[in-house]
């Protein structure tokens, strides 16, 4: 049991490693999606609307065998870990581009009008009025993302990345007597221990900050 | 309180405003129909009028929150021509002449009611936060409510947001004033708080156009009653004259609606 555990923890870097560039990638990579989804220019807007359906309609699984096995730049082609990186950070972006639009749909034409009367520029309007009320309203669906996106980035051990459920995986092929079922229970405790924490501190962030308001 | 008060910290002249020949469709739909009309400066403009005459939509053209299709209007010394390409320059200076509180206030809920005030003069006027956040504090103990400066908007009743973006605007020391229906989302008993401060900023000189249905408010401050129907101005003169004896049957029958509400 103990051996398990410690081999299982040993992906636990890796799982954490890949959720967060491929969240980091998705948090900016959202940002010109969303200003796409958000354009007065209707083909731009309706490209972009296409090709944000378009990755979010294939699986996350299909997305990276295509990128892993399917993508070569010169003798190039990506390492499984890159590929995991990429192929969630693309998905990651289109899901939170989603996500950032729904936060400023849901603000009254009225604050960007009243930013404007003023005076204020398109920029400050944007960055200073429109978006922290924004993302405060989008804080949650963001962070349920964050965590499905945890928990999905173990698609990465199917392309050999060496996170958890490739660990858990690892010891049961090596110890096939003993070990059972027990590494991937223990996998699934971690993903609940790291989990619930941040699930918890988004929920207590989000009600903080409505209170203020 | 004092008139001139509210803005004896504005150095500027107050501007007219000239609106001439403007004309504006949304669609298929003519809301403004040749429309001219001049605001003195240091006068007050009563705007009425059923809803959908296109009254709110001719004031949102004075400082181009809609685009006129037609017409020129003139504000101090700057005039914008329909149809000939605004400059981003020349946008921002417009708005910064002009002044304009909303019906549903506007204020920005994720900023205290301090740096609400403060924020816009900042980044429009370049004033340093402390200079910045002493004229809010100034301007929102004039209307009653510098005890408020750190709350959020939310926390505060309706009849205190406004009189907050009424002094938002003011802050920035702006030439003319534009109110869409400053108290229509007010309870009577709190719209006086707000139509109090008004009153005093009409006698303060500043140049105002305001769309209101408060007859009252606009019989007493207005200097010059404009009314308004399908897109045309009906009549216009004298506040008190024009309620007393409309020479239009469409201002009779408006008046008498809003006087029987």
């Amino acid at each position: 049991m103990g051996d398990a555990i410690t081999a299982v923890l040993l992906g636990l870097p890796m799982t954490l490693l890949v959720t967060a560039l491929a969240f980091t990638i998705g948090a900016i990579g959202g940002i010109p999606i969303m200003l796409g989804l958000r354009s007065q220019w209707k083909p731009l807007r309706l490209t972009i609307r296409f090709i944000v359906d378009l990755i979010r309609g294939i699986p996350p699984i299909v997305w990276l065998f295509l990128i892993y096995f399917g993508v070569q730049i010169g003798a190039l082609r990506f390492d499984s870990l890159s590929a995991a990186v990429v192929g969630l950070g693309i998905i990651a972006s289109a899901y939170l581009a989603e996500i950032y639009r729904g936060g400023f749909a849901t603000l009254p034409r009225g604050q960007a009008e009243a930013s404007a009367a003023l005076g204020l520029g398109v920029r400050t309007t944007f960055g200073r009025i429109l978006a922290p009320q924004a993302l405060r309203t989008a804080l949650p669906s963001i962070t349920t993302y964050g965590l499905s996106l945890l928990k999905d980035s173990s698609i990465a051990s199917t392309i050999g990345v060496a996170d958890m459920v490739f660990a858990a995986n690892m010891f049961a092929r090596q110890n096939p007597a003993t070990a059972g079922i027990v590494p991937f229970f223990i996998a699934a405790a971690v993903y609940l221990i790291v989990s619930i924490p941040i699930a918890v501190f988004a929920r207590r962030l989000d009600t903080r900050l409505r209170k203020a308001q | 309180m004092n008139p001139g008060l509210l803005t004896q910290a504005t150095p500027l002249a107050h501007a007219g405003v000239e609106i001439s020949h403007l004309s504006k469709s949304f669609g298929d739909n003519l809301v403004l129909d040749d429309i001219s009309m001049t605001v003195k400066p240091g006068s007050v403009t009563a705007l009425i009028g059923p809803s959908g005459s296109g009254k709110s939509t001719l004031l949102r053209c004075v400082n181009l929150l809609e685009t006129p299709d037609e017409g020129t209007i003139t504000v101090g010394s700057q005039t914008i021509v329909a149809g000939a390409k605004v400059k981003d320059r020349q946008l921002l200076e417009l708005r910064r002449q002009v002044g304009m509180v909303f019906q549903s206030f506007n204020l920005f809920p994720h900023y205290t009611v301090l740096r609400n005030v403060a924020f816009p003069q900042e980044k429009i006027l370049g004033r340093s936060r402390e200079e910045a956040e002493e004229r809010a504090l100034t301007l929102l103990e004039r209307v009653g409510l510098k005890d408020k400066a750190e709350q959020h908007p939310g926390r505060c009743s309706g009849g205190q947001q406004q009189r907050i973006a009424i002094v938002r605007a003011l802050a920035l020391n702006p030439r003319a004033m534009l109110f869409d229906e400053p108290t229509s989302a007010l309870d009577p008993e709190v719209g006086i708080e707000v139509l109090a401060v008004m009153r005093e900023l009409a006698d303060a000189g500043m140049t105002m156009i305001v769309v209101t249905h408060e007859m009252q408010f606009a019989r007493d401050v207005g200097d010059h009653l404009v009314v308004m129907a399908d897109g045309h101005i009906i009549e216009e003169g004298n506040p008190a004259e024009i309620m007393a004896h409309p020479r239009e049957e469409r201002t009779r029958r408006f008046l008498s609606a809003v006087l029987e509400r």
